[in-house]
């Protein structure tokens, strides 16, 4: 037990040191905030398969809850119901392009987690840096509840509750809660909660930030306390059904899945689900009386409640969607919170771009026409007014606009463009073009897999903290 | 030039501009027009531009320059305050600028200029001297050079003893080294 307050102390004063300058001191909001029980109470897991090399490397760590797939070293951290999904690095042997360089990959990438604290946090895709090809680090870090560090290097950062940091590398920064960042890279900045940045330096810069008297209805995080609102409470209001399926050993498929589909045995499936072919359902995601058509998935704390998906569409890493009927191919981004009423649907048209960290949250009903994109906090119709516009019009904008709180510069084509080729990569990584013999992705490629449990010790001195393991074939 | 020490460019302290800790923006300014007018021109073209901040003691405690008199009366309000949030975020000098336009056109930006500076005191508002702004009066012209370069400062706070005596202006160390210049065209 000792050992693991040490260990807690080490990464709350070098996060500190690299914070420094912001003036933001971390302690406040990670001393106490996970109760030392819960740390030694659950099982960290790995997954094997064919498709992924095999090489973990845990030294002096607490991994409670948290699980592991592809080439992830940790050493000297804390991770806490995390998910570090290596199922999309970089392979040795390919070739990495960035501008006009071509730059070969000559080992296999990993992710290498140092002095850093995540808490319920996933660690997907591969790092984008060119700098840094091989070794996707998160480094000197601490990550709340729900955020997503999504092929984004970090050192030296704080990530608040539901925050996404995507494709961009981030040093000495903190990010407010529920803000969304792809950027590039960053440094020395601190976000503010709600803030919705998506940049192409020379392409296109979009920026969209909730008031704060809005947002903290759904989120509010401040220093001594655990985060509050909307977003917080549904999640917690569902993780009795998660307790279930991390206690079994094993656990049936159900007969109704097809066999081109794959469904994660940490997934929650309630009844009246239907899975069709080539869909992806990750772990810890939540279905209940949801339709998903073919080629739809369901990423990492994702939430699909009295719904239809009709077909390829997509809900990023910790989306939610209730009381909703979703046309084809409808891109929902990470962490958007969609909520109809029994009484109210919510219907979005096909092809319809949902920005990352989008809220819809009606009591009347609300129909979202096909090919729009939306943003921001939408209740009514009249927030959809200046929270969304038909993509071709979005196309149409040449050098700058703005619409409630959303600015933009740059050019609208582009940011339809880099939207629309990132939702057909992903469909594609997911598997959801399989035609029975080509175009395998997550969806097939993860059906053979198997799961280990490894446990920390249960008493004395390194109480809580996992022995020195080195798994390879 | 390199026979010149700071003393022999330095403007006095009873030549420049000064005010009482307390004073507000609009006297602060009234002083420095009185010492525009009051300056002896004959050895250098260039105005001051800044006013020395003093306390009860007739002690230098810190410095308003144009810049900041400017940066003071300028608007700070939740909207001006979101304009240069946007800025951190990457959008070109334009794109802000024409949000500063559209502010500008919608409230003013300029508007009671009179009142505003008869309300700030020049203690909210000036700057306090750092370690590297201060230079003995008998230190080389060619070293306080660096100390102006390096630093990045239009001007060093010149000190005998514990006592403040004056102020080396980067404006009359330029011309002297522009003279030096052309006289040395003119030996060759």
């Amino acid at each position: 037990m000792q050992a693991l307050e040490k260990l807690l102390d080490r990464i709350i004063q070098r996060v500190n040191i690299n914070l420094r300058e912001l003036g933001f001191d971390v302690t406040p909001y990670v001393r106490e905030l996970i109760p030392r029980m819960q740390m030694f109470k659950f099982y960290a897991f790995y997954g094997i398969t064919p498709h992924h090399p095999l090489n973990f490397q845990f030294t002096h760590s607490n991994l409670a809850g948290s699980y592991f797939l592809g080439k992830c070293r940790v050493t000297n951290s804390l991770l806490y119901k995390s998910d570090i999904r290596g199922d999309e690095l970089k392979k040795k042997g390919t070739v990495f392009q960035f501008q006009e360089f071509e730059i070969p990959i000559t080992r296999d990438e990993q992710i290498d987690i140092e002095d850093s604290f995540l808490i319920k946090t996933l660690v997907h895709n591969y790092s984008h840096d060119p700098e840094t090809l091989e070794k996707f680090f998160i480094k000197d870090t601490i990550s709340m509840h729900y955020a997503n560090i999504h092929g984004s290097p970090s050192d030296g950062c704080f990530l608040g509750p539901f925050s996404t940091v995507d494709m961009t590398t981030m040093h000495d920064c903190v990010i407010g809660a529920f803000s969304y960042i792809q950027a590039g890279e960053i440094s020395h900045k601190k976000i503010d909660p709600g803030t919705v940045w998506v940049r192409s330096p020379d392409n296109f810069n979009f920026l969209y930030r909730y008031e704060y008297n809005r947002l903290n209805k759904y989120i509010n995080f401040t220093a001594g306390n655990r985060p509050k609102g909307l977003l917080f409470d549904f999640v917690e209001d569902h993780k009795k059904e998660f307790e279930r399926v991390f206690a079994l050993v094993n656990i049936e498929t159900p007969r109704s899945v097809p066999g081109s589909a794959s469904l994660d045995r940490y997934a929650v499936i309630k009844p009246h689900t239907k899975i069709s072919e080539n869909v992806l359902v990750a772990q810890r995601a939540y279905l209940q009386n949801a339709w998903l058509g073919k080629g739809a998935n369901a990423q990492e704390n994702c939430y699909i409640i009295n719904s239809r998906l009709e077909g390829y569409d997509i809900t990023a890493h910790g989306g939610k969607i209730v009381e909703a009927d979703l046309g084809k191919k409808v891109f929902v981004g990470f962490n958007s919170f969609l909520r109809g009423r029994p009484d109210a649907r919510l219907t979005i048209g096909k092809d319809s771009i949902v920005m990352p960290h989008t809220i819809i949250d009606i009591s009347n009903p609300l129909t979202i026409p096909p090919d729009h994109i939306i943003w921001g906090l939408v209740t009514n119709k009249h927030d959809l007014e200046t929270n969304s516009m038909p993509i071709n019009d979005f196309s149409k904008i040449e050098t700058k606009f703005s619409l409630g709180n959303m600015i933009f510069e740059g050019n609208g084509a582009s940011f339809v463009s880099a939207f629309r080729h990132r939702i057909d990569h992903i469909l594609e990584a997911n598997g959801a073009f399989f035609n029975g013999a080509e175009n395998k992705g997550h969806a097939q490629k993860n059906q053979s897999i198997s799961f280990n449990t490894i446990q920390p010790y249960p008493m004395g001195e390194l109480k809580g903290l996992y022995p020195s393991i080195i798994i390879q074939p | 030039m390199n026979t010149f020490i700071v003393k022999d460019l330095m403007v006095p302290l009873s030549e420049y501009a000064t005010v009482q800790e307390g004073s507000t923006l609009f006297e602060a300014v009234l002083a420095l027009e009185k010492a525009q007018e009051e300056f002896d021109y004959e050895h250098t073209p260039y105005h001051h531009r800044a006013v020395l901040i003093l306390n009860k003691d007739k002690r230098v405690i810190g410095k308003l320059s144009q810049l900041g008199v400017l940066r003071a009366i300028l608007p700070k309000n939740e909207r001006t305050q979101h304009i240069e949030d946007i800025s951190r975020f990457g959008f070109s000098t334009s794109f802000i600028n024409s949000l500063r336009e559209k502010y500008r056109l919608e409230e003013g930006i300029l508007d009671d200029i009179y009142k505003k500076a008869t309300r700030m005191k020049v203690e909210d508002y000036m700057q306090t001297p750092s370690e590297g702004e201060y230079v003995d009066e008998m230190t080389s012209l060619d070293t306080a050079m660096y100390q102006l370069v390096i630093g990045t400062h239009l001007s060093l706070i010149v000190t005998r003893g514990d006592e403040i005596v004056g102020l080396l202006r980067m404006s009359d160390v330029f011309a002297a080294v522009f003279h030096a210049m052309k006289s040395g065209e003119l030996t060759e």
